[in-house]
């Protein structure tokens, strides 16, 4: 949710960066800026098939927006959202760069394009479908993304999901209470649980199954014995449907929806907006603080012009550490280069040690029957295992770019603090400390959510490469060497026989070969791409951090020296005016102060209203 | 073409080559135990082994085809260790730990349900239990009850894997249900491993799927079986199914089990409740713990939830529904709810797939069991039992059909849709006996079945001898065209 109090308070302080001449300062709130205009909190609903994720989405929002069948129902991953009126519309992304193209679409069609029995496997190649509807639990810009069944983490449908994760505020894994979780089910948790920092488990159909509560406590067992720390909740969809269409109360807390209303309402919106609150004030504080340090300076030097040479010399200083962290040869540079080759090769070999090993398998097993016989379920097997391959060195690089990126974060922080001198003056105590760095903590936040907004396009993108290809590559072969088994039936001589065996167990191998030189290819090229976004972002990130503070410095030195030539009779004056100046700045920094300090208040507010 | 007649019975063939083989084998007592217990297994009642993910249900529809609680069910994962349950004159449990030798287990009964109690064994060392109870529906088949696939426990589900598809020799069972829920990808890779490929394992032919808990798939609304038909009817349609099963069949095993086991009790409660006004029965049956929790008097809450276990709550529905539209006896209800189940189709199903088949799927246990010691152990004097097992596999008309019928399967013979399922049901692909094979009814007559059989031989030998037809379609016009001669033949003999 865009918190208003951040809005304006980033339009307060941009005031600020313009009436002070600091555009450079002004470029970073415009960023902070466009951050808080995207309110989506996404939440993606996962699971395996049949699990009532459609339902619970429908349950969740109160209308049938979702289709929901007996049989596998959800083909199109759907984007449910605030709007003020009921709408439907297509996005169709052909994976280019060419804009996506969005197709609007009489409400009652929805289930002509997003289910299986009007679209089977998508063949009208809709990327997702977004039905835009008013209802106040998503006007805090809550957004539902209901996934089709993940059927095992090496199907298509697995990666896919697999690709949205990192991009997810929050993720709920359906599972019904007919049984406990499934090994592809904790699996698939694993990853989750790496890829996105907000978890939590929903186990529906609890008014069908008379032995929910046991199934509930077997899952928690599960849990605990991986060690994840997520919540399960309990509902039933049909319930909560059934008492909205009632408006009964009592129904309604039987159907464990409040709970988890709560949980997305409070943990996952209110955390989405506590951290636009915190990055935000974190930036404001910064900005006040470069803002002010110029004047501060010149106001010691005012107050204590012998001081003047001192103080210079200090900030010199300071300029100079400040400008070495600008330099190539910096450590926290140094870290990142190192760091992204590394990784680079790391993850490179990762992969290809995957592939490799699956390509061993796979050769084996071709010798070991005729390829004519086994190829579908042979080629399905090594799409599986090539997908699932890709996924977790997927996973594996998410977390090691997100590593990285804390380190790097650490460094620079590092060499700021050194780099930064106390100012300290005797009189009036309104001396402060000069710090214009955010601190690490919530530097990853920011950090990560472009890592992995970047991250996001790239490999999806390759996930699906990896699946086209495995078609062209591998159909070729299919009715060529099919054929030829038929049509030698068992009257031809036993050494054509095993001729033509020996053929098409070569042919398939170079197949196999083949696609594993292509996706190789491919997925080494997205990773490096990835990666080197990455390096990119952080190191313009940090560049500019460190430039920003270089200027400060800089005209603090200037005005220190300046300070010195004012007259004594014009020295009360221009201490009066500095004290009203720093006075407004310290204004923002205490409102961007209030807009976190006054979170927890705000919190328990929204909880209270719903 | 004349007809010929028909060859010695398969049975017979491979039964003289087991004795064969033994007799060649004299000397090792573990090749020859080996064998010998092959040839004892021919005798015996056809092993059907029941598979499935966990919690898929498998318990349950044994306790539906048993008809008996006689295997525990449980909310969580229940069955650890293989258990085999077998007609027997008198009950007994027998437990197989792996290092020691086999020990009777004490039974105990409560509430129509068993349980055994394994004297402190861990289940790991475990290798099977043998359960033997007086019941006519084991009398032709050893059901055997498996540890769950894509368990948590992984030992569990390598257990089941272990038994079902072992790595080293052939299966112990001579044909396999599997449960599945609902497709996932685990159930496919699963099924796959059956479909190893041998000569003539390389068939689909002993497994059938069952999609379990059909009555959930519709979260338990009244019309929930018919939809769960109508998902099994798309899975039988679907080509990936077809070349892994020879058929799927929806089946409610709760609904099933209770009908079967229904006691008078219950009826008494479901009558009670049936009474009451409808909008309040409506309102009880909104969630399993408002049934049980609703404050009514006569049946009362436990009562109410032990129904809830045994029936479900669309058994409950169904149930108070149908004594609502006038059925008052309890015999009449159990066997609606039995019908309603899918039971009876799969039962059926069985009957035709597995039981009409019997002696070809012991031959082919048996050929594989020996085929896997002549290549353990070659000896230079064993070559013509070799050329023997080949000579089997490769001449007898029987694996003929059964390869024939996985390839057309497979979908990668191009030929009309009509004609592939005509061929299919010709070679026995929906029951071995001449009217099933030809399409008629079970009481279908002589001259009918004549008919139709010299019918489709014409059409038959057409299609072999059309310049039109590709070679891999005229050489499986030229293996229809036989397995209609043999009926015909089939059909001679009887009459005579």
């Amino acid at each position: 949710m865009a918190v208003p109090a951040a809005v304006d308070l980033v339009d307060l302080a941009l005031k600020a960066t313009t009436a002070y001449e600091r555009p450079d300062l002004g470029a970073r709130l415009l960023q902070t800026r466009k951050r808080l205009a995207d309110p989506d909190v996404r939440v993606l609903i996962v699971g395996e098939f049949k699990q009532g994720k459609s339902q619970l989405v429908n349950a969740l929002v109160n209308a049938p927006v979702c289709p929901v069948d007996d049989d596998v129902a959800t083909a199109v991953p759907t984007v449910v959202k605030h709007a003020e009126t009921t709408s439907v519309t297509l996005i169709r992304d052909k994976g280019d760069d060419s804009k996506p193209e969005r197709i609007d679409v009489p409400v009652g069609k929805l289930a002509e394009y997003v289910s299986e029995a009007g679209n089977p496997g998508n063949k009208a190649l809709i990327t997702y479908a977004e039905v835009g509807i008013p209802r106040k639990l998503l006007s805090g810009g809550l957004v539902l993304v209901d996934t089709p069944g993940v059927g095992g983490l090496g199907s298509a449908h697995g990666a896919a999901t697999m690709s949205a994760l990192p991009s997810a505020d929050a993720v709920l894994l359906v599972s019904d209470a007919a049984q406990e979780y499934t090994r592809p089910e904790l699996e698939f948790l694993e990853a989750a649980m790496k890829l996105c920092p907000n978890v939590a488990c929903v186990i529906t159909k609890t008014d069908l199954y008379p032995h929910w509560r046991r199934i509930v406590e077997l899952d928690k067992g599960h849990l605990e014995k991986a060690g994840f720390d997520a919540e399960i909740f309990p509902v039933s969809s049909v319930l909560r449907l059934h008492a909205a269409k009632t408006e009964d109360s009592e129904l309604m807390d039987e159907s464990g929806f409040r709970e988890l209303v709560n949980f997305l309402l409070r943990r996952v919106v209110a955390r989405s907006d506590d951290l636009d609150r915190r990055s935000t004030s974190h930036d404001v504080l910064s900005i006040a603080d470069q803002l002010a340090a110029g004047m501060r300076a010149e106001l010691a030097v005012q107050e204590n012009p012998e001081r003047m040479q001192d103080m210079v010399e200090e900030l010199t200083r300071a300029k100079a550490r400040a400008d070495d962290l600008k330099e190539r040869s910096s450590r926290w540079q140094i870290t990142l280069n190192d760091g992204v080759q590394d990784l680079q090769s790391d993850i490179d070999y990762d992969l290809r040690d995957r592939l490799r090993s699956i390509q061993r398998e796979a050769e084996q097993l071709i010798d070991d029957a005729d390829p004519a016989e086994i190829w579908e379920q042979f080629s399905e097997w090594f799409h599986q295992q090539v997908s699932s391959a890709a996924s977790a060195n997927f996973v594996w690089a998410a977390e090691r770019a997100r590593w990285l990126a804390t380190q790097v974060a650490e460094l620079f922080a590092e060499g700021a603090e050194v780099a930064l001198p106390d100012l300290k003056f005797d009189d009036e105590g309104m001396a402060k400390k000069v710090d214009p760095l955010e601190q690490p903590e919530s530097e990853k936040f920011s950090i990560g959510g472009k890592l992995f907004s970047g991250m996001r396009g790239g490999y999806g993108g390759m996930l699906m490469i990896g699946m086209a290809t495995t078609v062209a590559g591998l159909g070729m072969l299919n009715p060529l060497s099919i054929g030829a088994g038929v049509l030698f039936g068992g009257k031809q001589i036993r050494d054509e026989k095993k001729r033509l065996l020996q053929k098409r167990q070569n042919d398939s191998k170079m197949a196999v070969r083949r696609h594993i030189d292509e996706v190789t290819f491919q997925v080494g090229k997205d990773s490096r791409d990835m990666l080197r976004r990455t390096q990119r972002q952080l190191r313009d990130h940090f560049s500019a951090l460190a430039e920003e503070v270089s200027t400060s410095l800089a005209s603090s030195v200037l005005q220190a020296q300046n300070a010195v030539k004012t007259t004594t009779t014009d020295r009360e004056k221009r201490i009066r005016d500095l004290k009203a100046e720093i006075g407004r700045i310290e204004g923002l920094a205490t409102r961007a102060k209030a807009l976190v300090e006054g979170q927890q208040a705000a919190a328990v507010g929204s909880g209270k209203s719903l | 073409m004349s007809v010929q007649t028909p060859p010695p019975a398969l049975g017979a063939v491979v039964r003289a080559l087991l004795r064969r083989t033994i007799d060649a084998y004299q000397d090792s007592p573990q090749a020859s135990g080996w064998l010998r217990h092959n040839l004892a297994r021919f005798d015996e009642p056809l092993r059907v082994a029941i598979a499935g993910k966990v919690k898929a249900g498998k318990s349950t529809l044994l306790n539906a085809l048993v008809g008996e609680e006689i295997a525990p069910t449980d909310a969580g994962e229940c069955t650890r260790i293989v258990t085999w349950y077998q007609d027997a004159q008198v009950p007994k449990v027998m437990m197989f730990p792996r290092s020691s030798p086999p020990k009777q287990l004490t039974i105990s009964r409560s509430g129509g349900a068993l349980s055994f109690d394994l004297q402190g064994m861990p289940v790991e060392d475990v290798d099977k239990l043998e359960v033997q109870w007086p019941s006519q529906s084991l009398r032709t088949t050893t059901l055997i009850d498996t540890p769950g696939i894509a368990s948590l426990s992984k030992d569990t589900s390598s257990r089941a894997g272990a038994f079902l598809a072992p790595d080293d020799s052939p299966s112990q069972a001579d044909a396999v249900i599997y449960l599945m829920r609902h497709l996932h990808a685990t159930d496919v890779h699963f099924l796959e491993s059956f479909y190893d490929q041998g000569v003539a394992r390389a068939t689909p032919i002993n497994t059938i799927a069952v999609l379990s808990r059909a009555d959930e798939i519709g979260v338990g609304r009244l019309d929930a079986l018919s939809s769960a038909r109508r998902i099994a009817r798309r899975y039988r349609a679907d080509d990936k199914i077809r070349s892994l099963c020879q058929t799927v069949v929806a089946v409610a095993g709760l609904l099933a089990q209770t009908g079967r086991t229904m006691r008078q009790h219950e009826f008494t409660a479901l009558s009670a409740l049936a009474q009451l006004p409808r909008a309040d029965i409506d309102g009880m049956l909104l969630s399993v713990d408002r049934f049980s929790r609703t404050e009514l008097d006569v049946p009362d809450s436990e009562t109410r939830a032990k129904l809830m276990d045994r029936f479900g709550l669309f058994g409950v529905r169904l149930g108070t529904t149908l004594i609502r539209q006038g059925m008052n006896d309890p015999s009449q209800i159990s066997n609606e709810l039995v019908k309603r189940s899918g039971l009876d189709e799969l039962r059926s199903v069985l009957a035709t797939q597995f039981t009409e088949r019997r002696d070809l799927l012991k031959a082919r246990s048996a050929l594989l069991a020996i085929d896997l010691v002549l290549t353990r152990e070659p000896r230079p004097d064993t070559a013509p039992l070799a050329a023997e097992v080949e000579r089997i596999f490769a001449g007898a008309h029987e694996f003929a059909e059964l390869r024939l019928l996985s390839t057309l399967r497979s979908g990668t013979v191009k030929l009309p849709v009509e004609a592939l399922r005509e061929a299919e049901t010709l070679l026995g692909g929906d029951g071995g006996s001449a009217a099933a094979r030809l399409g008629l009814e079970p009481t279908a007559g002589y001259e009918e079945l004549r008919a139709a059989a010299l019918d489709a031989v014409t059409r038959w030998q057409r299609r072999a001898e059309s310049p039109m037809s590709s070679r891999a379609v005229s050489d499986v016009a030229r293996l229809v065209v036989r397995s209609c001669e043999g009926m015909l033949a089939g059909l001679g003999v009887r009459s005579q």
